[in-house]
């Protein structure tokens, strides 16, 4: 095994790469094993380029018959030790709720990656749309929480793709990264790092020395405090004696219907309880803006000539940048409009699903204007009209 | 920042995709400057009207490249095919005296092409002598590599070679780098020509 493991990592320096296959690469540092999939137009590189590098680094690369199938089988490999993902487009992504709402309950670690296209229904699939925004949030029946990454260039999904992978090993709910169908395929220079510096970002998946603690994330009676144990694994000593998708407590035993509300509070708090560790934003110009841009994913980059362009004619305007869009950063976002003239939401949909986020949080006191976009980007222009016509 | 814009038009199978992948790899790779190539997905690439694009930051002290899609007016703007030429406009070229040229393939350019007299352009027989001197038409994408390195000047002979190296079969290597220095003569023919006519 451990000549194969060398390729798990790219020769250190730079490359010219396609979006899904520095997303690919990013798995493979964070050693992936398993991938399940169907391919799908615009995510179809992905499965492509793993099934090319999983076997060369002892790993398997599994095409199969359809969606259903492919979650079941990354579900499967989590369960037995493996680190596992699927990707796939809206489409994959409606048929595969049902398992990711399993995988929540009985939490097990998983990375998802949406390239998204334009819907609803088969819609135009060459084009992006971020039109899973919501579906991501509600994948699937039951209440739990996911973490949903916006990344927005080819280093960032290599590197999120790291972080994401090791946020499955630390929260253990259902992890997506949310690409798109032009994302996906821009090439950039992905700057891959020496091994050793991976390794040390890396949160591996090993059995716990106390084989006999908890497997499943509880409550604390007393301080009320919530653990999250490390995955257990299935075929090892640390295993529960049984996994079932029902409200259950930390040993995987059954819980009295009466306790099913301590158990959704597990499955929603774990999350809601980390948010400051999880959520990841960014700033930019910020500091005396009167006019608050807040996106994420590629509107953003337009966003940031906007802004230069609009600073160039005195308009005081930032950015405030979802990096994670799920769980949505309430409490930060209050903090960084207070106090703003008005606060433009770029989105690559015609919603608005995070405008109508952000309008929640402020309360309808500061007028949150959308600009959407659908099927191509928003040219810089599009976010300098909105800022010009806000600062009139 | 200090955006390079570039656009290159033509129909699936004429190797745009790959000549801005090309460009990406030798400014992004081998020269170490910020760049970000995108490109026609779908149906299109594989036929009918195609296009690519790459933005090259030439400010080293960037970070990273803001819109990711070549704005208008481009610094380069290369036609390849009849349909393409309707995007040719005075306003899409930049006219400073340092950059904003088109170049367009007279052999697959048919009709008139008005729009080409009103600015700096070459326009060059590009398939055709892709054809006749190396036998192939696949040729016209390292001529035109040629020609870019020559009128951009953004990276080296050497990081160009390097290139092709990277993305051509090693049986055609020698014939394409032939093709290069064709290019490369052409870009500097037409160079010495446009200093005359200035001078």
């Amino acid at each position: 095994m451990s000549n194969v493991n060398g390729k798990r990592f790219l020769k250190p320096g730079k490359y010219l790469m396609m979006g899904n296959v520095a997303m690919a690469e990013g798995a493979l540092s964070s050693g992936l094993k398993f991938f399940g999939g169907y391919p799908i137009t615009p995510s179809t590189e992905v499965i492509e380029h793993l099934a090319k590098r999983l076997p060369e680094v002892g790993g398997c690369c599994m095409q199969m018959e359809d969606e259903l199938a492919s979650i079941n089988a990354v579900m499967g490999a989590s369960l037995v030790g493996a680190k596992a993902m699927t990707a796939t487009s809206g489409p994959g992504l409606s048929l595969m709720t049902e398992t990711i709402s399993m995988a929540a309950n009985i939490e097990i670690p998983f990375v998802f990656c949406d390239v998204q296209r334009c819907g609803p229904g088969t819609g135009f699939v060459t084009v992006p749309h971020h039109n899973d925004i919501g579906l991501t949030r509600f994948a699937g029946n039951g209440e739990f929480e996911v973490i949903a990454f916006a990344p927005m260039s080819c280093q960032e999904l290599f590197d999120l793709t790291i972080t994401a992978f090791n946020y499955a090993e630390t929260y253990r709910c259902p992890i997506f990264i949310l690409s798109d169908a032009y994302l996906g395929h821009i090439h950039e220079v992905v700057n891959i790092p020496p091994k050793e510096e991976i390794l040390k970002r890396v949160i591996d998946r090993t059995i716990p020395k106390d084989t006999k603690g908890a497997k499943f994330t509880y409550e604390d009676i007393k301080t009320h405090k919530l653990t999250i144990p490390k995955p257990y694994i299935v075929g090892t000593e640390f295993c529960p004696p049984l996994i079932i998708h029902l409200p259950h407590n930390q040993d995987g035993i059954l819980m009295p219907e009466e306790n099913s509300l301590r158990f959704m509070k597990i499955m929603i708090d774990k999350i809601r309880d980390n948010i400051d560790k999880i959520s990841l934003t960014e700033e930019y110009k910020l500091d005396d803006a009167e006019i608050i841009i807040i996106s994420y994913g590629l509107p953003v980059r337009a966003s940031y000539r906007a802004v230069d362009l609009a600073r160039k004619k005195g308009i005081k305007v930032g950015i405030f940048r979802l990096i994670t869009v799920w769980p949505f950063p309430k409490e930060k976002v209050k903090q960084v409009v207070a106090g703003a003239k008005a606060i433009i939401v770029p989105e690559m949909n015609y919603t608005g699903v995070i405008a109508e986020q952000v309008e929640r949080v402020t309360d309808l006191n500061i007028p949150v204007i959308k600009v959407p976009k659908v099927a191509t980007l928003h040219h810089p222009d599009d976010i300098l009209k909105a800022i010009e016509e806000v600062a009139k | 920042m200090n955006r390079y814009e570039i656009r290159i038009v033509g129909y699936g199978g004429q190797g745009i995709i790959t000549l801005s992948k090309m460009i990406a790899y030798a400014s992004g790779i081998c020269e170490e400057l910020l760049v970000t190539q995108t490109e026609a997905y779908g149906a299109q690439a594989r036929g009918g009207r195609s296009w690519a694009e790459v933005v090259i930051d030439l400010d080293r002290e960037s970070k990273q490249i803001d819109y990711p899609k070549a704005l208008k007016p481009y610094d380069l703007l290369v036609i390849l095919s009849d349909a393409a030429t309707k995007e040719v406009k005075k306003e899409v070229i930049k006219k400073e005296e340092n950059t904003g040229l088109l170049i367009w393939d007279s052999s697959t350019i048919l009709g008139k092409f008005r729009a080409a007299s009103k600015m700096k352009n070459l326009g060059l027989p590009i398939q055709k002598m892709a054809l006749e001197k190396f036998g192939d038409t696949v040729y016209g994408n390292t001529i035109l590599f040629g020609i870019f390195t020559v009128v951009t000047k953004i990276f080296s002979e050497e990081s160009a070679i390097e290139t092709i190296k990277q993305f051509v079969p090693s049986s055609t290597l020698e014939k394409n780098i032939e093709a290069f220095k064709f290019g490369k003569q052409k870009a500097e023919e037409f160079l010495t020509q446009l200093k005359e006519g200035m001078s």
